[in-house]
C-alpha cells in the first residue's frame, strides 16, 4: 500500500500547481473570489429546493458545503457548475458567468458529479484519452490512472469497476483539465476508509498547489479534516457559515461524556460540579454535557458517591452536534446510531 | 480577471468520441442482431422464390421489391430502436450531463452516434446485399445514383423520427418500447408484412407518406429504372425536416 500511497502523493504536483499559478490579484484589492453565489433560489414543481443562498468562496480555499440529504447541497452546486439555471440570483466562477460564459468556464472548473456515470462498456484508459482530447493541456494518461490507483484495472470496463473504483476515476476525469477550480460532489461516499483517506490527501495536494475546492459532503468528519471553511446548509438555507472550529463552537459545549449507570446517580451530584453544563438522563444511560476535564470530574464525583459507572466514553464536540444545535437534527441519521 | 482563452475541442476530440462510440455500439452485441440478423433473415425466407420471378430490366422481384424492404428495415431498426435507445440511456445515466461540464458539447455525442449508426446502416445493408448477390444472384439497380440518393433521404427521414423517439421517452426502456412501436407500425404500413397493395387503401396511403413506405417505394423504382415519384422524396425530405425540428425543440441532455 506504500507505493500507492506515494503515486496518490503525486497527483498533488499533477493537481495543476506547476504550471499555472493561483489567479493573480486584480488590481491590488483583495483577490476576486473564486466562487461567487448571490441569493440563489431554485424550485422543482411544488418543492422548493434552495431557498436563498449566498457564498463566496476565495481563491486557493477548500470550501464545505455540509447538509443532510435534500438540504439543496446539489442542486446549489449544480447551479454553481452551470448545470441548472437559477429562477433567481447569479453565479460567477473565477469572474465568469457561468451561463454565457460556458466555454471558457469549462476550461478552469473540473467537476464530479454525484449521480454521474460514464460510457460503460469503455475501459479506464479509454475514458482517460477520451477525456483528455477535452483539454488544451490534459495530465497525461498513464499518470492520472497511477495517481487514483487504477493502473492494475486500466483495462477493465467501467461497468466491471468496484463502486469505489469507478468513484476515483470520476475524480480523476474532474482534474484531468488542470482545473483551477474543482467542485466534488459526494468526494468519499461509497469508498472504503483506505480510499477515503487517499481521496483526502488528494484534496489536500489541491489545496498546496493553489486549486480552490468546493467540496460537498454529508460526511462531518471529512468537511472538519479538510475545510477552510464550511457552510451548513439546510432546507434550502444556509444555516451558518464559518471555519470547521468556529462551527464546532455553536454546539454550545465542548466536551460530552456518556455512561452507563449501575445505580442511581444521586440527585444534584453532577450539577454541581463546576464543569459541567448539562445532564440529561434516560433510564440508566446518562449524558453529560460541560468543558475542561469534564471526563475526569465525572469520574471522581461518582466513584465518592459510590455510583459505578460502565460504557463510559468522552467525546469532543463536533460539528454534528453543531448542526443539531442550529438545525434541531442529526446531519446523518445514520451516524446516530453509530455514534 | 486574467484572461482565459477559448478552447474548442476540435477534430482529434472528435475522432476520439467517434472511435469510442464505435467501440460502444460494437461491444453491445444483444444491438446489432436486430439490424444486422433480421434483415437478412427476412432476405433468406424470401429470395430464393423472388430471385427467379422477373419483372422488368433484367431486375427480380428479389431486387425490386425484397432488397428495399430489407435495406429499410436495417435503416429502421438502427435509426428508430437502436439509436434513441442509446442516447436515452446516456442520458438517464447521466453521460450527457457528465460531458455537459467538460469544454466538449454534448453535441458532440449526438453527432458522433449518428455517424456510427451510419456505420451500422451501411454494414448492415453490405450484409445483406452481399447475402443476396452471392447467394441468390440480386442484380445492381438501374439507377444507382437514384437508389444512392434514396438511401440517403430515407436514413435522414429514419433518424428524424429516431430523435422524435429520444427526445420524448423518459427512460431507456420506454425508448425500446417506443422505438420497436414505431419501427412495426411504420413497416406494417409501409409494406414489411406483405406488399402494399394487400394494404387497405386507406392504411397504404397513409404508409407511402411514412418514411418506411415512401423509402420502400422509392427504392423500388430507382431499381427498375422508373423515374422515382417526387411526392416520395418530398414525404422522405418533409419526415426529416418535421422530425428534426421535434426533436431539436423537446430534446433534454438530462
Amino acid at each position: 500500500m506504500l507505493g500507492c500511497r506515494k503515486s496518490w502523493v503525486r497527483l498533488l504536483t499533477i493537481g495543476t500547481g506547476a504550471r499555472r499559478p493561483p489567479l493573480p490579484s486584480v488590481g491590488g484589492m483583495s483577490s476576486t473570489p473564486a466562487v461567487e453565489a448571490e441569493r440563489l433560489h431554485k424550485r422543482y414543481r411544488a418543492k422548493v429546493a434552495v431557498e436563498e443562498i449566498s457564498l463566496s468562496v476565495g481563491a486557493g480555499e477548500v470550501f464545505g458545503v455540509l447538509g443532510r440529504n435534500g438540504a439543496g447541497k446539489t442542486t446549489t452546486v449544480e447551479m454553481i457548475a452551470g448545470l441548472r439555471r437559477p429562477d433567481r440570483g447569479t453565479v460567477r466562477v473565477l469572474g465568469l458567468d457561468v451561463r454565457r460564459d460556458r466555454a471558457r468556464l469549462r476550461q478552469v472548473l473540473g467537476v464530479q458529479l454525484q449521480d454521474a456515470t460514464l460510457h460503460h462498456a469503455l475501459t479506464v484508459t479509454e475514458l482517460v484519452r477520451l477525456y483528455a482530447t477535452f483539454y488544451p493541456d490534459p495530465v497525461p494518461a498513464g499518470e492520472l490512472i497511477e495517481s487514483v490507483s487504477l493502473t492494475d484495472s486500466a483495462r477493465t470496463r467501467f461497468d466491471n469497476l468496484s463502486g469505489g473504483q469507478q468513484q476515483r476515476l470520476s475524480i480523476a476525469l474532474a482534474l484531468i483539465g488542470r482545473p483551477r477550480v474543482v467542485i466534488l460532489d459526494e468526494l468519499t461516499t461509497g469508498l472504503d476508509p483506505e480510499a477515503r483517506r487517499h481521496m483526502w490527501a488528494t484534496v489536500e495536494g489541491l489545496r498546496e498547489s493553489g486549486v480552490t475546492v468546493l467540496l460537498v459532503s454529508h460526511a462531518m468528519e471529512e468537511v472538519e479534516r479538510l475545510c477552510d471553511r464550511v457552510a451548513l446548509l439546510d432546507a434550502g438555507r444556509v444555516v451558518a457559515l464559518d471555519s470547521p472550529a468556529g462551527l464546532v463552537r455553536r454546539a454550545g459545549f465542548a466536551q460530552r461524556v456518556t455512561f452507563r449507570a449501575a445505580s442511581p446517580v444521586p440527585e444534584g451530584l453532577l450539577e454541581g460540579l463546576a464543569e459541567v453544563e448539562r445532564v440529561r438522563a434516560d433510564g440508566d444511560r446518562v449524558t453529560v454535557e460541560g468543558k475542561g476535564d469534564l471526563l475526569q470530574a465525572v469520574s471522581v464525583a461518582l466513584v465518592r458517591a459510590g455510583v459505578v459507572a460502565t460504557e463510559t466514553r468522552s467525546v469532543q464536540a463536533n460539528l454534528d452536534d453543531a448542526f443539531v444545535a442550529l438545525t434541531g437534527h442529526r446531519l446523518d441519521p445514520e451516524e446516530e446510531s453509530t455514534r | 480577471m486574467t484572461e482565459i482563452p477559448v478552447y474548442r475541442p476540435g477534430p482529434r476530440a472528435f475522432g476520439q468520441m467517434l472511435i469510442c462510440e464505435l467501440k460502444m455500439v460494437a461491444r453491445d452485441t444483444a444491438g446489432l442482431i436486430v439490424p444486422i440478423g433480421m434483415p437478412v433473415l427476412i432476405l433468406v425466407m424470401n429470395a430464393s422464390s423472388a430471385g427467379e420471378h422477373v419483372v422488368a430490366h433484367g431486375r427480380t422481384a428479389l431486387d425490386v421489391f425484397v432488397l428495399p424492404l430489407v435495406f429499410a428495415i436495417v435503416m429502421a431498426t438502427t435509426g428508430i430502436v437502436n439509436m434513441p435507445s442509446f442516447l436515452a440511456a446516456y442520458r438517464h445515466s447521466g453521460i450527457l450531463r457528465r460531458l455537459g461540464v467538460t469544454p466538449a458539447s454534448p453535441m458532440m455525442v449526438l453527432v458522433a452516434q449518428a455517424v456510427v449508426g451510419i456505420v451500422q446502416i451501411a454494414v448492415g445493408i453490405a450484409v445483406a446485399y452481399a447475402v443476396a448477390m452471392l447467394a441468390f444472384g440480386a442484380n445492381t439497380p438501374v439507377n444507382i445514383g437514384a437508389a444512392l440518393g434514396v438511401l440517403a433521404l430515407t436514413v435522414a427521414a429514419m433518424y428524424a423520427v429516431g430523435l422524435i423517439v429520444a427526445a420524448l421517452s423518459p427512460t431507456p426502456n420506454s425508448a425500446v418500447a417506443i422505438g420497436l412501436t414505431l419501427f412495426f407500425l411504420l413497416g406494417a404500413t409501409g409494406g414489411m408484412f406483405g406488399g402494399m397493395q394487400n394494404l387497405p387503401e386507406a392504411v397504404a396511403t397513409i404508409g407511402q407518406w411514412l418514411p418506411f413506405g415512401a423509402g420502400v417505394q422509392a427504392l423500388s423504382y430507382a431499381w427498375i429504372g422508373a423515374p422515382v415519384e417526387a411526392a416520395h422524396l418530398v414525404a422522405l425530405a418533409a419526415n426529416a425536416v418535421f422530425g428534426t425540428v421535434i426533436a431539436a425543440v423537446f430534446f433534454r441532455w438530462d
